[in-house]
């Protein structure tokens, strides 16, 4: 309710000085209520200037993706040029526009790809004023790419947030003895499998660069914390001590990872480097202490503890010191998120008989629940990078998958299809 | 896995003896009702060496014991030779005088046996979180431990692991599917 009233003042501020000019404030105060941050922009048809069939679907690609991340971003609503109905309902301040020139000789001539050439642009929708130029020349199967790029720089250009478009989701797939880390785009297309190595492999952590994910696997019955280099699909070990080695977070500058090991013990937070080497302790209890996760500045980190007998969220320094208690209601609290604007904690709460997503501010004010029984089960939320959007795992359908929310609307999609269950995921910071 | 059908059979029915003389050690005093040395969780930590001669040698049937050579217990699953899993009440990993009378018998069976070498396995039900069911899963199976070495089972041959809610051994949304995977198993390592 708070970011609604905050998106609304914020809404005011911008619109105001144009309304005093045009000395019609009420007009304008209902106009941006109804609007609420929402921009209505036209994706138009973009014209073809070679390269037959496959410019033509080349240009129907980059016309649905582009329209769909602006639609997905949860900040616009999109117009397409061929329905009519849709774009009166639309109080239409923006259009996309563009060329698509592909090669004059296919692939079977030439002997391989050439790139398309394309050029996008951005204008006002009265005017045609241009806001925004880019030009591209992917080869075809770089064309989706393209549309994110651009969506993600539209996206930046108008409302100052950045875009998801290029984001992907890693997690867990699979039952029984065999789970295998998975990745997929942010709207649900790509699906790569990364492991196939008969085992359980859990609880994806995106080096904040992308270009490792740390997980948990297990050897021969015994857990340990491995990590996998995205670009070769390499796996190393990171460290294998006795019992736990669990809930990796990598911290935001991406020189150490969070783990929580038992060592045959209770589990206690330890910061790590990379290579496995423990550098510090970060608790001492005669309880768990699990599921850590940095705050996006790297100086604070919120964890599960049951010390009192129930499982609370913690807050505590790099350090370990000046320990606070965040959550105070439910008895059963874990999973916690830090958002990437530091603002907001999203975790996961046993409410009656099911586990449901809760958002608190890092305060500990606020607490809201983000989902019902409708949903049955919600586990493991992770931000999207621009803190608008969680992903998580339910079982609303039966089996566990992946389902998109967007915290401020509360409207949600599924991410992932299929009848294995699909748990632990995590959204790319990039 | 380079055991013959029958050798197999053979394996199980010596299981099966062994089982029954274990059986047959803890309720030889009396009627499962009585308090009896082996239920009451005090005697059965202080105590379980001298529980064992005081009962009476049980009668077991000779002839299949020596008509067969050692089993390789090592190669086999633990519940093959008798003992059984562990089982936990919700969201708990204490050990109700129901388990440590199963873990007295799975003491002895372990002590007569002292080649093999065992995977404590902590499972929970699949309610709450994943990694808390994992660390619940690990002091379950770290419970069970600390009481088989209680019970003079030598540390070094217990093996310690969480799957949590990983490896349901029964699927289901229901107390009694739940129930079922509220466990620490014993496995080969």
């Amino acid at each position: 309710m708070r970011s609604l009233l905050h998106a609304i003042v914020l809404c005011g501020l911008i619109l105001a000085p144009v309304a005093w000019a045009q000395g019609v404030p009420d007009v304008t105060l209902q106009a941006t209520q109804t609007a609420f941050a929402k921009i209505d922009i036209l994706i138009g048809t973009l014209d073809v200037l070679s390269g037959g069939m496959p410019a033509v679907d080349s240009a129907s690609l980059l016309e649905t993706t582009i329209a769909r991340d602006l639609e997905f971003s949860g900040l616009f609503r999109v117009g397409l040029l061929e329905s009519q109905a849709a774009r009166d309902s639309l109080n239409l301040e923006f259009a996309i526009r563009g060329q698509v020139e592909g090669p004059v000789r296919d692939a079977q001539q030439t002997g391989g790809d050439q790139p398309t050439t394309i050029s996008l642009d951005l204008v006002t929708h009265a005017g045609g004023q241009l806001m925004l130029n880019k030009r591209y020349r992917p080869l075809p199967e770089q064309t989706t790419a393209t549309a994110h790029h651009f969506a993600n720089q539209v996206v930046e250009m108008l409302t100052g947030e950045p875009g998801i478009a290029l984001t992907r989701v890693v997690f867990s797939r699979g039952s029984g003895d065999r789970r295998d880390l998975y990745a997929v785009d942010y709207d649900g297309e790509n699906l790569l499998r990364l492991t196939a190595n008969r085992t359980l492999n859990l609880c994806p952590a995106w080096k904040p660069d992308g270009s490792e994910i740390a997980f948990t696997s297990y050897n021969s019955g015994m857990q340990g914390l491995y990590s996998l280099a995205t670009a070769t699909g390499k796996v190393r070990k990171v460290i294998q001590q006795d019992g736990l080695n669990l809930g990796a977070n990598w911290h935001p500058d991406g020189t150490e990872i969070l783990v929580s090991l038992s060592r045959g013990g209770d589990p206690e937070i330890y910061r790590v480097a990379p290579d496995g080497e423990i550098l510090r302790r970060l608790t001492a209890m005669q309880s768990i202490e699990i599921s850590p996760c940095w705050d996006p500045a790297g100086r604070d980190l919120v964890f599960t503890s049951d010390r009192t007998g129930t499982p609370q969220l913690y807050i505590v320094d790099g350090d370990g010191a000046g320990r606070r208690r965040l959550t105070f209601e439910g008895r059963y609290n874990d999973s916690a998120d830090w958002s990437p604007d530091g603002e907001r904690i999203v975790y996961a709460t046993r409410q009656d008989e099911y586990t449901q997503l809760v958002l608190i501010r890092a305060t500990g004010e606020d607490r809201r629940l983000l989902t019902d029984a409708r949903w049955r089960n919600c586990e493991d939320p992770s931000w999207a990078p621009d803190g608008r959007h969680i992903v998580f795992a339910s079982d609303r359908n039966g089996t566990f998958k992946l389902y998109v929310m967007d915290v401020v609307e509360g409207d949600a999609r599924q991410l992932t299809f299929g009848d294995e269950p699909d748990i632990t995921p995590a959204w790319s910071r990039q | 896995m380079g055991i013959g059908q029958n050798t197999r059979k053979m394996l199980t029915l010596l299981g099966m003896v062994a089982l029954v003389a274990a059986l047959a050690l803890t309720t030889g005093c009396g009627g499962s009702d009585d308090a009896d040395v082996e239920t009451d969780p005090e005697a059965a930590m202080d105590g379980a060496g001298d529980a064992v001669e005081t009962v009476p040698e049980p009668v077991t049937p000779e002839e299949p014991v020596e008509a067969v050579p050692a089993p390789d217990y090592s190669a086999m699953q633990p519940a093959e030779f008798g003992v059984e899993d562990i089982f936990f009440a919700f969201d708990q990993y204490d050990l109700d005088d129901i388990a440590m009378a199963s873990l007295a018998r799975d003491a002895r069976i372990l002590r007569e046996h002292p080649e093999v070498i065992v995977l404590v396995e902590g499972h929970t039900d699949e309610r709450g979180t994943v990694e808390y069911n994992l660390a619940l899963g690990e002091r379950r199976a770290l419970a069970v431990r600390d009481y088989l070495v209680s019970l003079g089972v030598s540390t070094s041959r217990l093996r310690v692991t969480s799957y949590g809610e990983s490896r349901p051994f029964a699927l289901g949304s229901n107390e009694t599917a739940w129930a079922k995977n509220r466990r620490a198993h014993f496995a080969r390592p």
